[in-house]
């Protein structure tokens, strides 16, 4: 190992995590050359392809490293929150029809297409300009650039560096949910932990929030896929030891590194104008539903699946690192000139999706994670549950109508992966953002609880 | 002919372990295992055809290629893997003619991302070829 590992876990998840080969995965991160500080890892650690789910590593930009498996597959998988004015009991009785309106407004499912089918001219403007050319063409409004990291679109993306299949998956699908853990959740405030926070971000108790989750779709797994296959030939080729192919890499400063990098941008893009192009389909169908404009502001976009440039104090002096963040959030602290100005004095909102049954949390980013984690914060929950597990638990139950006595409704055309996807299938949220406030690393602001949910 | 897959229990993603009598029988198992994840199980309709040449990095790679042309064409061309003549050539290359069904989009019931390298294994032992993958659902 280059350097230590830095897992943040209670004493509960350190023996669970322990069992899982996931801190083995920790320590083969550590083996990449030019990591700086620690192999680090969040308290929603579990097992993923080469780097962790949950993993955050930062290369210095003369020896360091550049990794597909420390993005993942679905690049740029991130979440954004909406608030509204909209009070809880407006909703009351209501809330099924308005599940239903929101699944009809948001192509979602299995290979799910948009709305709006791209020829590869318009695609290739998706891909420069991410979120400014849903805004652009009609998707958004302006200020919704802000309140998204990166201003929803990051430099250096090159259309030149994807091969025609990623292209050909791209073109159909900007403006769609996707499948699996994807969804889009109608919820309110239930509690506030931090009124100063809440206040800035825009949320306050029983106004409805709308969460979104998705990525990158098949583009993105596209570029992921064809990137390893390059960065497997160029780790032999520079000599970089791999003790996991999934952690191929190619040296930063190489032709092979730009190239990914130019290929990740794209897809980083694609992914911001897919959930802007998203979240216009939401304000539409809330919008129809109260017939009238509900104002739905966006709070937040953040990703959790990205490699960028950022610069962090190594050794007490500001130094230029690419930093991988698999399954893991940016979480800047208060001053920082990246966070949105509105939200500077009190730090970037963190959103961290728990289960379609319990509850979501926000968080803000901290200075203690500016120094600890490169500005990280944990994700999501993680499962604790295999797909099959989870297939077999729901097996005979009425999942949907489990739900909605509970005062959850939700929408799928597939009930299987509604099985898969069941609340217990997952870890308790709570645990992890508990470790995270505990430790410093990103503060609590407020919870979500869900009242419908769209499941791809 | 000894060939099959099986499904593998794994906490975040899929795992398939696949056997065979030859590679050939492996590959042909793994693309087996895919569709039958993602679809439903009725039988293939091969209604259609087409070609699929792989230049890869090993064998390994060449699963991993080989599973993932069969995703790609399920979930975003509607094409269901039927059956297929498969020819190797060498430890790298593969060239194949996939029987199979087309637009058969609405029977994919699974979106896979892709076929993973992670605990990647292929290999032969006492006549039977063996191997194990993990898909990222």
């Amino acid at each position: 190992m280059r350097v230590p590992g830095l897992i943040y876990a209670s004493n509960a998840m350190a023996r669970e995590i322990a069992a899982d080969k996931s801190t083995q995965q920790v320590v083969n991160v550590a083996h990449l050359p030019g990591i700086i500080g620690h192999s680090i890892a969040m308290p929603d650690i579990h097992w993923g392809y080469g780097f962790p789910i949950g993993g955050v590593a930062a290369f210095d930009p003369d020896d360091g490293v550049l990794s597909p498996g420390g993005v993942g597959y679905d690049i740029n998988c991130g979440v954004r929150l909406l608030s509204s004015g909209i009070e809880r009991r407006e909703l009351h009785g209501r809330v099924a029809a308005l599940a239903t309106a929101l699944h009809r407004a948001i192509p979602s499912g299995v290979g799910s297409q948009s709305h709006r089918k791209l020829n590869e001219g318009e695609l290739r403007r998706v891909l420069t300009r991410g979120a400014r050319w849903a805004v652009a063409a009609g998707y958004g409004a302006g200020e919704d650039l802000e309140l998204a990291e990166e201003g929803g679109c990051i430099d250096g993306a090159d259309p030149a560096e994807l091969s025609e299949r990623a292209i050909e998956r791209g073109k159909p699908q900007l403006g769609s949910l996707g499948s699996g853990n994807h969804f889009c959740e109608l919820g309110y405030v239930a509690e506030i932990y931090d009124q100063e926070a809440a206040d800035a971000f825009g949320l306050a108790l029983d106004r409805v929030t709308v969460l979104l989750h998705s990525g990158s779709r098949g583009l993105g797994y596209q570029v992921c896929d064809d990137s390893l296959r390059s960065m497997l030939r160029a780790a032999d080729r520079y000599g970089i030891a791999l003790p996991d192919r999934q952690l191929a890499a190619a040296p930063l400063h190489s032709d092979e590194a730009r190239r990914y990098f130019a290929a990740m941008a794209c897809a980083i893009n694609f992914a911001f104008a897919n959930r802007q192009m998203m979240t216009h389909f939401v304000r539409e169908a809330v919008d129809e539903f109260f017939a009238e404009s509900c104002d739905l502001s966006l709070v937040y976009d953040v990703c959790h699946n990205i490699a960028k440039w950022e610069t962090h104090q190594v050794d007490g002096a500001p130094r230029r690192v690419c930093v991988h963040r698999k399954g893991a959030t940016r979480a800047f602290g208060p001053g920082h000139p990246d966070v949105p100005e509105r939200y500077r004095a009190i730090g970037q909102p963190v959103l961290v999706p728990g289960d379609m049954g319990r509850y979501s949390y926000v968080l803000c980013g901290t200075e203690r994670a500016m120094q600890e984690t490169f500005g990280s914060s944990c994700h999501g929950a993680g499962r604790r549950m295999s797909r099959a597990q989870a297939k077999k638990s729901a097996r005979g139950r009425p999942i949907f109508q489990e739900l909605a006595e509970r005062g959850i409704h939700v929408r799928s055309d597939s009930a299987g992966t509604v099985a898969e996807e069941i609340p217990e299938a997952y870890k308790d949220v709570a645990d992890v953002i508990e470790v995270m406030h505990g430790a410093g690393i990103a503060r609590k602001v407020a919870k979500l609880v869900p009242m419908a949910v769209v499941k791809g | 002919m000894q060939r099959g897959h099986r499904q593998l229990d794994h906490t975040a993603d899929l795992a398939l372990e696949l056997w065979g009598e030859s590679e050939i029988d492996v590959l042909l198992a793994g693309a087996e295992g895919v569709i039958d994840i993602m679809t439903d199980a009725a039988d293939v309709e091969e209604r259609g055809h087409r070609h699929v040449r792989i230049d890869a990095v090993d064998p390994q790679d060449r699963l991993v290629q080989w599973l993932n042309e069969i995703v790609v064409a399920a979930v975003s061309e509607g094409f269901l893997f039927g059956s297929a003549d498969i020819e190797l050539e060498g430890p790298t290359g593969l060239s194949a003619t996939i029987r199979g069904e087309p637009d058969a989009g609405e029977r994919v019931v699974a979106e896979l991302k892709s076929a993973t390298y992670h605990e990647l294994a292929l290999g032969e032992e006492r006549g039977m070829w063996r191997a194990r993958v993990v898909i990222d659902v």
